[in-house]
Formats: C-alpha cells, sequence, structure tokens
C-alpha cells in the first residue's frame, strides 16, 4: 500500500493541466439542456477528441489513452481543477461505450465508438418507463422482430439528454410471452426514426434536462441489437453498475464543490450560526473520505477485481454527501439562496443550480432506497422476503 | 499510488484474523467477565509472541518483520473485530516502533519477544488500559520519548462501562508526543472500523434469526435500510484509515472523526436492531458496544480532533481542492 503518484503519474497529470489551462473556455457556458449550451458543449467534446483527451480510459484502438483507472481520477482531478465544462457526452463515454467495448460486435465498435468519441453523435438513456422506474423489470415496451428489422412500439421516461442529442439505447421486451427481467433485449435507435416522438420535460430549473419517448412503430435494423437477443437485462446492469459505481462520479467533482463551500463560509462565517462551521467541515471531510474510498476501489479494480454490489454504497455515499453540502451552501446564502442571477445572486445562482442537481442524485442511477436493499440482500446477506 | 495492500501484507492481516478468531471468541470474553479469578484466564501474549505480531513492524536486525505501519491498521480492524481485551495493538503498533526510534535496542528486543511489556500513554488523558500488566510506560515529554519504570509512577484504578477494560490513570502521563498520538489515533480508528463492521455482523445475525409477524426481521426494510447505513458508512472508514496509516496529515484526524461517527452509528444500529435483547448480558453485543463507547474518547476524542481539523481546513494556506488528499 502506498499513497505516493508515480514520476509517470506526475508528468501526465502536468500534461493534463497544461492542456486544459489552454483550452477551457473562460465563461462558464450555458446550460447543457438549452440548445444554444447543448451545441457549445458539444463543440467543447470535439476540441476535447481533437486534443486525445475526450475518452482517456477507452482503449487506444476505439480513440481513446488507454489510461489506467488511477490515471483517469487523476485527469478527473484536474479537469475539475480547472473548471471544465460538463460532458455533454457523458452517457455515451461512461455508459453505453464501455458496453458495446464489452457485448457489441465489431462492426457495432467500427460503427459507434468513433463518433460516441468525437462528440459526433450523442447519446440519450431510454430504461424508465411510466411503470417501470424503480421496478425497471416491468418494461413492457416492446420490439417485435419483422425479417430484419425491429418493430418497437411504447413509452420511455426521464431519458436524459434526449431533447438534443442524436441517438438512445434502451431495453425492450423481445419475447412477448415472457415477465420480469426475461426476455428483454439492449437496442439502439436514432432519435430523429420516424414514428419517435420526443417531448420535453421541464426540470426543476426549467429546462428541459430529459425527455418522454413515445414510439410507434419504430423500425430499427436488427444489427441495432447490443449483446444476446433476450438477454439484454445482464447486458443493462453491466451499464448499471458503471454509472452507479465510480464511472460516473469521481471524488475531483465534489472536492472542487468542497472547496468552493470552505469559501463560502469564510466570506459568511462572521454572520453564521455556531453549528455551520461543523457542516462545512464534515463536507470537506467526507470528499476526502470518498477520495480514500475511491482511490482504493480503483486499484482493486486495476489489478484484475470486478465490481458490483459494491457500487451501491458508493452511489448512496456521493449522493447524499452532495446533497448536504449543496444544503450547507443554502443555509449559508440565507436570504440569496433563492436569487436565480443577477443582483445579489451568489455566485450568479451557481449553489442553487447545484442544490436542485444534487437532489437527483439519489433518485437516478436506481434511488438509493433500490441501493439500500442491494447492499442488505446482496452484500449482508439480509432475506429477501 | 496504489491503495490495497499487497498479497503478502494482505496474508499477514489474514492470518491474525484467522488466529483472534479461532482463540478470542466470545466464549473466551464470557470466561473473562465471568471468571472470579480472570487472571486465571490463559493470556494469548506467548501466541502473539510467536506468530511474529509482536515484532510486526519492528527492524528486521530486532527480528522484526519489518512490515509497513498500514499492515498494523489491518491488523488493528482484525482486532477491533473480536475486541481483543489484551494490549497488542498498542504495544507491537505503537511502543514498538517508537522504541524503534529512540534505539532502545535492549528494550525492544524483549518486548518483541514477550518478555516485557512497555504500555505507550496518551498524554491527553493519562490512562492506560492494562496498566497492571505492564512493566514500563513510554510517554512523551518536552517533546521526547521516554520511559517510565512501572514502580516509578502511581496507578489509580478507574471504573470503565467497558467490563473487559482493566483501566487506570498513570501519575506520569506527560505532554504527549507526535509519534506515540499519531500512531494511537491511527490504530485506534482502525479498531474501531473492526469493532464497527462485528457490530454490524451481529445485528444480520440476529435479524436473520429472529421473527416477527412470522418472518425473519431482516426482512424488513426498515431493518435493511439501518444495516445497509452502516455498511456505508464503513466502507468510506476504513480507506481514510489506510490512507492515514501511510501517510502523515489531516487524514489522520479526519479517520479519528469518521471512524468514530461510524462506530457510535454502528452501536446505536445494533442495539436498535436487537431490541430489548440488546440491552441485556445475554447477547454479545454489549461487549462491542462499550468497548467502541470507550475507545471514542481514546487517543484524543471527537472535539480534539475536530478542533485540528478545523484549524488545518480553515487556514488562510489550505490546500484544498481536487488532487490535494495526497499532497501535503
Amino acid at each position: 500500500m502506498d499513497a505516493v503518484f508515480s514520476d509517470n503519474q506526475n508528468q501526465f497529470r502536468q500534461e493534463v493541466r497544461d492542456w486544459l489551462s489552454a483550452n477551457v473556455p473562460g465563461e462558464r457556458l450555458p446550460s447543457l439542456d438549452t440548445q444554444e449550451g447543448f451545441d457549445l458543449h458539444r463543440a467543447w467534446e470535439r476540441k476535447l477528441h481533437a486534443g486525445n483527451w475526450g475518452m482517456v480510459t477507452w482503449p487506444e484502438e476505439f480513440g481513446g489513452r488507454g489510461c489506467s483507472l488511477t490515471d483517469w481520477l487523476i485527469f478527473e482531478e484536474e479537469y475539475y481543477r480547472a473548471d471544465a465544462p460538463l460532458r455533454v457526452s457523458q452517457n455515451g463515454i461512461f455508459l453505453l461505450g464501455p458496453t458495446i467495448m464489452e457485448y457489441g460486435t465489431d462492426e457495432q465498435k467500427e460503427r459507434f465508438l468513433k463518433p460516441m468519441a468525437a462528440g459526433d453523435e450523442i447519446w440519450a438513456q431510454a430504461w424508465s418507463e411510466p411503470g417501470a422506474g424503480s421496478d425497471m423489470a416491468a418494461i413492457r415496451s416492446k420490439a417485435v422482430r419483422d425479417g430484419d428489422e425491429y418493430v418497437i412500439s411504447g413509452q420511455k421516461i426521464w431519458s436524459s439528454r434526449a431533447v438534443f442529442a442524436d441517438w438512445c439505447f434502451g431495453l425492450f421486451r423481445t419475447d412477448p410471452e415472457s415477465s420480469r427481467h426475461h426476455g428483454l433485449s439492449k437496442i439502439l435507435v436514432p432519435l430523429d426514426s420516424p414514428g419517435l416522438t420526443v417531448r420535453p420535460i421541464a426540470q426543476l430549473d426549467g429546462d428541459p434536462g430529459f425527455a418522454e419517448l413515445f414510439f410507434d412503430e419504430v423500425r430499427v435494423p436488427v444489427n441495432n441489437l447490443l449483446g444476446p437477443e433476450n438477454g439484454g437485462w445482464g447486458v443493462a446492469m453491466a451499464t448499471a453498475g458503471f454509472e452507479r459505481g465510480l464511472l460516473l462520479r469521481s471524488p475531483a467533482r465534489f472536492q472542487a464543490a468542497a472547496a468552493r463551500l470552505v469559501k463560502l463560509y469564510k466570506q459568511n462565517a462572521n454572520r453564521l450560526s455556531s453549528g455551520i462551521k461543523e457542516q462545512v467541515l464534515q463536507a470537506w471531510g467526507d470528499t476526502e473520505r470518498f477520495t480514500a474510498a475511491t482511490y482504493a476501489l480503483v486499484a482493486q479494480v486495476d489489478s484484475g477485481a470486478s465490481i458490483s454490489s459494491e457500487a451501491s454504497a458508493n452511489k448512496i455515499f456521493w449522493s447524499e454527501m452532495d446533497r448536504a453540502m449543496h444544503r450547507t451552501a443554502m443555509t449559508i446564502m440565507g436570504m440569496h439562496a433563492e436569487l436565480e442571477e443577477g443582483d445579489g445572486a451568489i455566485e450568479n445562482g451557481r449553489w442553487l443550480d447545484g442544490y436542485m442537481f444534487s437532489l437527483a442524485g439519489p433518485i437516478y442511477a436506481g434511488t438509493n432506497e433500490i441501493q439500500r436493499n442491494i447492499l442488505a440482500e446482496r452484500v449482508l446477506g439480509l432475506p429477501r422476503q | 499510488m496504489n491503495l490495497i495492500y499487497t498479497s503478502d501484507q494482505q496474508e499477514l492481516i489474514d492470518a491474525a484474523d484467522g488466529f483472534f478468531a479461532g482463540e478470542h471468541t466470545v466464549d473466551y470474553m464470557r470466561h473473562l467477565l465471568e471468571s472470579d479469578a480472570p487472571d486465571d484466564t490463559p493470556s494469548l501474549w506467548n501466541n502473539f509472541a510467536e506468530l511474529g505480531l509482536l515484532g510486526l513492524v519492528a527492524p528486521e536486525e530486532n527480528s522484526g518483520l519489518a512490515q509497513d505501519f498500514s499492515v498494523m491498521a489491518g491488523i488493528a480492524e482484525m482486532a477491533g473485530n473480536v475486541a481483543l481485551t489484551e494490549p497488542l495493538i498498542e504495544i507491537a503498533g505503537i511502543s514498538v516502533p517508537v522504541l524503534a526510534e529512540m534505539r532502545a535496542t535492549e528494550e525492544l528486543n524483549a518486548v518483541i519477544s514477550g518478555d516485557l511489556k512497555i504500555l505507550p500513554v496518551c498524554g491527553l488523558s493519562g490512562m492506560v488500559s492494562h496498566a497492571d500488566k505492564a512493566d514500563m510506560f513510554l510517554i512523551g515529554d518536552g517533546g521526547k520519548a521516554r520511559l517510565v519504570d512501572k514502580s516509578d509512577v502511581t496507578l489509580t484504578p478507574l471504573k470503565s462501562i467497558d467490563p473487559l477494560r482493566k483501566l487506570y490513570k498513570v501519575s506520569h502521563a506527560g505532554d504527549g508526543l507526535e509519534a506515540i498520538d499519531r500512531r494511537g489515533t491511527i490504530l485506534n480508528a482502525s479498531f474501531l472500523c473492526g469493532l464497527s463492521k462485528r457490530m454490524v455482523t451481529l445485528s444480520v445475525d440476529y435479524a436473520k434469526d429472529r421473527e416477527q409477524f412470522g418472518k425473519q426481521i431482516g426482512s424488513f426494510q426498515a431493518i435493511k435500510h439501518q444495516l445497509a447505513n452502516v455498511h456505508t458508512q464503513i466502507e468510506f472508514t476504513r480507506p481514510i484509515v489506510q490512507l492515514a496509516a501511510t501517510q502523515n496529515g489531516r487524514c489522520v484526524h479526519q479517520a479519528k472523526v469518521s471512524s468514530i461517527d461510524t462506530a457510535m452509528l454502528a452501536a446505536e444500529t445494533a442495539i436498535q436492531v436487537h431490541g430489548g435483547m440488546g440491552y441485556t448480558f445475554e447477547v454479545s453485543l454489549h461487549m462491542f458496544m462499550k468497548r467502541a463507547w470507550a475507545l471514542c474518547g481514546e487517543w484524543g476524542d471527537r472535539n480534539h480532533h475536530i478542533n485540528i481539523l478545523e484549524t488545518m481546513i480553515l487556514a488562510d494556506d489550505a490546500e484544498l481542492g481536487p488532487g490535494t488528499t495526497f499532497s501535503y
């Protein structure tokens, strides 16, 4: 066990730092859930790709750098240190990309990974349905085989990025006789397909961060099936593992926010009640716990271990830490907390945005209640029924 | 950068775990608790010497195993898992490395062979468990480590709620020393992690056994989610403790604060899951819970470490933000 970065790692960090300081836009981009913001974030993805910094963990053959996960944590630290833009292609990079590498055919890898890496094709998720949220196995949207095509009918909801994205990946029932997690398949669908209606849903901040998708006999080639037909549950679980686990939230993001919180506290300290100080210390301290735990988890993965249910504890911890630190910021801002922008709005409403976003954390990617069930049953061994 | 144990390190920790689990059982503890003459219960000290545990972090020239301190922290967690009643961790993990730094070769060799017990004293409290069994004490005094003979101090017995903790106030406690306090803090935090984990295990076993409304109570989400919370806190406490054992700095204090919060949560959750039985001597929980209460205040209590964290984190030149956890 050692906690010292190697010369190579330090050199890598310096390379990332140099590139970012020369290339990160000077001003924060508009929200990626607006057309203007989405386009600017896509342009940023293209720039990252041109510098070969888009997909550092992807193998070189797919347009990445083949970095270890430890290197990825370093990259993220520099990325958030530079306050670089959010990753609009996150669904593709961290969720679908690794799944295609694991389950995709050679043709699929060739067809999808490069445009994904280049920011030319941005992906949305299409998993949840009105009747299948936490209970994802209750999916009813169906894909019926017709010659060389699937004909998809049904409804998906909470589809992040779908309003402006190019493609979606979803889980559909391909065996009409099946129930629960049997008979589902993972299928890739262009969002501009005839018969597919995208209805934007306004999120708490008013922007259409997700959408409802209506499939009315949408036709896609059978080549868009990812993994085995009727074996989509296993494929989806692999993706869910990536999402819950370390690939979605590295510690850097939270350390950046907690450092800002300490600053906010110091600027306001003379008018705050005494309990706030300990909340601020807790926020920073929790990010250090999350950092140590993530480096330890990544060391296990880099040494060949696979993680599964452990990802649930990870998701609970970061999402509740994030919510708590943003609540503390809201408390510190007091009467200014409600101001979205303009006069009196602290950091132009960034903490308010962050607080609203943090409220989603314990809900998406499997609610924290579901994660606690997983931990209790699969890790602690408590009875299901 | 590699925050996991090597396979050799893990083997040593697993071996200690196996020994503790086999010998320092709940029955062994109950025997200590119920015997009129607890001193008659055979000590495990000679086994510790034979297993090389006493010289784990000592230099090779003193016939030690020259292991990293992080391995000692791993073994402290295993000791916590059984609520070890003998001061192995204090002597092997604190006294031995400080004796090596003092070049007190004669005493070091005698400690490693199991013939001499030198107990470290925390300058903050002067309270030492098992002080009656010590031959000498290691204190920090005026910025230096110093050995004090047992005959030169007065021991005043104290009554701890933990019946397996023979606690004494030592008359010469010194004013503390970083080399002693830092190791004491980290190993104490690690021990608390082990206690927390064991309290979860005991609660899971009980929740699978106990039935109400015609079902195992462990099938209820009200029980599951509470235990999942404790599990999550443990998983995010152990790594910061291991990091503290690998590098100095603010993570040492963070490790202690987190391990206290986790242990208190574990204890309160465990007694809630056990219901009325948890309030008795009939189930084993009380022995682990009381040890946790006691150790939370040892080697600097929560206030002490939070106050230090405050000066470190709120300092004008504090390095905070992404990538600062490893670069103090």
